[in-house]
């Protein structure tokens, strides 16, 4: 288990050290593919019935932590054979030197690091400060080209989610506190707590539930406290936004996960549902709108992780075994289908020279292959079926027509159909239409070519067949979530 | 045992307030170095709160947790935003948002309000009541003077206050946490100090300002 943190931290410290261009570029590779094996193995001996294991109360694995670090390793692992040939394509055009080339990829490194330990981590101050980990790191990727607009991005990326995340550990203290009261000792082990929940004061958790939602809920891009968003994920290098959009969200939005079966359990699903319901319903209709009328197809795709973050907030918060099922689901297909379109706008960009809507016409043409993908990209972020966005976003209504929450059905709906129009919108005339004459050859190495085709066959296979394997071990985390 | 926590009671409550009154001061200072300054004291007074809780109630992490917080907060951190400051040639905060009259009105609004809103006792009560009120002021005021100040280096001081409050109120809720976690939290404001720093030498070498209004190309 401590193989999947080590292997990363390792490789950081050898970027540093090893000058060697392609040496460092295969050592990551390398790495994150072994974390991904080693996740994987992970997960499949807890789906074989290994009970879920602690080591020094600090680090714990159940099924839940094993589906993210799945999903996380998997995603670093794709991300880090798309940035071979990005980076190089920058590296080229002068966008970075030499040296922070390097550094691009001891960071990268140093970032799955903190990511992997979010989900390890029992206690929850560790989880913070995982959590704080990520941040720091990810800014200074944020800030890669250190051009005016990406310092700005960075800046106001640590600034704010340094101040939301302070909230949260106010919140995790006052879980502390709220644990002190019980007949136990204070702790902040998430099983304790979890154990010691019944007996804790409610309104004592539902203080420490709303600062840790404000906190955590910045850092996972939930409206109204996702402005560094849209900002950091246009900014960034694509891998990176790739990154943060797949599952550094997710990574915080499993902080709040965790959280939310304490309270729950404490204070009832009515007050988790209600938290839940305002930030998914406002994330979502928020994002429609600034979707509509966005201008660059990089922050179209960052306030689209807003409005997936606000339906999987949305399926956790209507709970039941559909609810969860859909929210954990949601995570696994938007991790796919979010850099599968990121990856597809740093083609464009590399050929056309721009990602503005209006800007780049005809992709289908230059470049079939990624123009393809990109389609598929766009009609799964959008729900459309057979692609497995739809499948989670369409048990998530199934959840919510059983709990009778009807408004919320309706207003999500609505919600999508504007988000539709804005995707196609922006994308339709990039994809179609007759190409200018001066486009660049397509910088395609193989390698990201099958990024994009495996990333785009996930969207495609898991929306028609989910895997008994990845079946039973989301129903095994909704056990977690929802025991 | 009534004795001492009188005793505890009296002179936290004393430490803390004075806590309360440098980030109030930070309202009304112009010079980043006087701001410093007040992070300064500010940071030293929650290591003197940690050293004399821990002598009163007699518990020994906490002594541990007071000389970390002085070694870090109350000198590595200084140390290294003076460095900066110095670096960055910046002496003076040009005018506010907000003049010094009313920010000093809205800080004590603040107060009021905090006070009014936790004095319901719904959960807290005895040692931590007055400390846990003081400490969400200063988050309060700390954030208000983040969102209030135009120059990017009084920002980061307003962050570093925020979370000397966090510190208090944990403090005051938990009497400390183990100590491992606290050395853990430390270490990552330390690496954002950091981190900030370096950004802060970007921000002045790509906008040739430390001014945040010049950071507003990125909307919608």
């Amino acid at each position: 288990m401590f193989l999947i943190a080590a292997i990363p931290l390792l490789v950081a410290i050898l970027c540093l050290l090893v000058k060697d261009r392609p040496a460092y570029e295969y050592l990551t590779l390398a790495g994150t593919a072994l974390a991904g094996g080693f996740s994987l193995y992970l997960a499949w001996t807890v789906i074989e019935g290994v009970p879920a294991f602690t080591a020094g109360h600090i680090f714990q694995i159940d099924a839940l932590s094993s589906y993210m670090l799945v999903v996380i390793t998997l995603l670093s692992f794709a991300v880090s054979a798309y940035s071979i040939g990005y980076m190089r394509h920058e590296l080229e055009h002068g966008e970075v030197d030499a040296k922070t080339h390097r550094y691009y990829y001891a960071l990268i490194n140093l970032f799955v690091f903190t990511m992997v330990i979010v989900p390890m981590a029992n206690n929850l101050a560790v989880l913070w400060m995982a959590v704080e980990g990520t941040t720091l790191v990810s800014a200074l990727l944020v800030g890669l080209y250190r051009k005016r607009e990406s310092i700005e991005a960075a800046w106001k990326y640590i600034m704010l989610c340094t101040v939301g995340i302070t909230f949260a550990l106010l919140g995790t203290f006052i879980i502390y506190y709220a644990s002190a009261g019980t007949a136990g000792e204070g702790t902040l082990e998430w099983t304790a707590l979890n154990a010691a929940a019944r007996q804790m004061n409610p309104a004592t958790v539902k203080l420490a539930f709303i600062l840790i939602i404000v906190g955590y809920g910045t850092k996972a891009g939930l409206a109204p406290v996702h402005n560094w968003l849209p900002d950091a994920h246009s900014e960034a290098p694509t891998p990176i936004s790739a990154l943060l959009s797949g599952i550094l969200l997710n990574c915080a939005f499993y902080g709040i996960m965790r959280f939310a079966v304490i309270t729950d359990k404490t204070c009832g699903h009515q007050f988790v549902q209600n938290i839940m319901f305002t930030f998914g319903i406002a994330s979502v209709v928020m994002a429609s709108i600034f979707i509509l009328i966005q201008g660059n197809t990089k922050r179209l795709l960052a306030y689209s992780s807003i409005e997936h973050m606000g339906i999987i907030t949305l399926s956790f918060g209507t709970g039941g075994a559909y609810g969860l099922y859909a929210s954990l689901l949601h995570i696994l297909n938007h991790a796919f289908g979010k850099p599968l379109m990121f990856f597809v706008t740093g083609h464009i960009r590399a050929m056309h020279g721009s990602v503005e809507v209006g800007g780049v016409k005809g992709v289908l043409k230059t470049a079939p292959f990624v123009g393809v993908l990109g389609f598929i990209g766009v009609l799964a972020l959008t729900g459309m079926p057979p692609f497995s966005l739809f499948l989670s976003e369409f048990l998530m209504l199934r959840g919510l027509a059983e709990g009778g929450h009807w408004y919320i059905i309706f207003v999500f709906l609505a919600a999508s159909g504007v988000v539709f129009y804005g995707f196609m919108r922006a994308f339709g005339g990039m994809f179609f239409g007759v190409p200018p004459a001066d486009v660049r050859k397509p910088v395609q190495s193989r390698l990201s070519g099958a990024v994009l085709f495996c990333l785009g066959a996930g969207l495609l296979v898991f929306g028609l067949y989910i895997p008994d394997a990845l079946d039973r071990l989301i129903t095994m985390s909704v056990g977690v979530v929802g025991g | 045992m009534t004795k001492q926590w009188v005793a505890v009671y009296s002179i936290t409550d004393f430490i803390s307030v004075c806590m309360l009154l440098s980030v109030v001061a930070l309202n009304s200072v112009r010079r980043i170095e006087t701001c410093l300054r007040a992070y300064t004291l500010n940071s030293l007074l929650l290591a003197l709160l940690m050293g004399v809780s821990a002598f009163y109630l007699n518990v020994a992490h906490l002594y541990i947790a007071a000389i970390v917080t002085l070694a870090t907060k109350g000198l590595v951190i200084p140390h290294l935003l003076r460095k900066v400051v110095k670096s960055l040639k910046v002496t003076r905060e040009v005018e506010p948002y907000i003049n010094t009259p009313l920010s000093l009105v809205i800080s004590s609004i603040l107060v009021v309000v905090v006070y009014s809103s936790l004095s319901k006792g719904i959960f807290i009560e005895g040692f931590a009541e007055n400390t846990l009120k003081v400490s969400v002021s200063i988050i309060l005021i700390s954030l208000f003077i983040m969102m209030s100040r135009k120059k990017a280096i009084t920002q980061v001081i307003g962050l570093l206050m925020m979370e000397n409050g966090l510190f208090l109120a944990g403090f005051s809720l938990t009497y400390g946490m183990p100590t491992v976690i606290e050395l853990g939290v430390l270490f990552d404001m330390l690496m954002g100090v950091i981190i900030l720093g370096v950004f802060l030498s970007q921000i002045k070498k790509a906008f040739v300002s430390v001014d945040l209004d010049k950071l507003t190309t990125l909307k919608g």
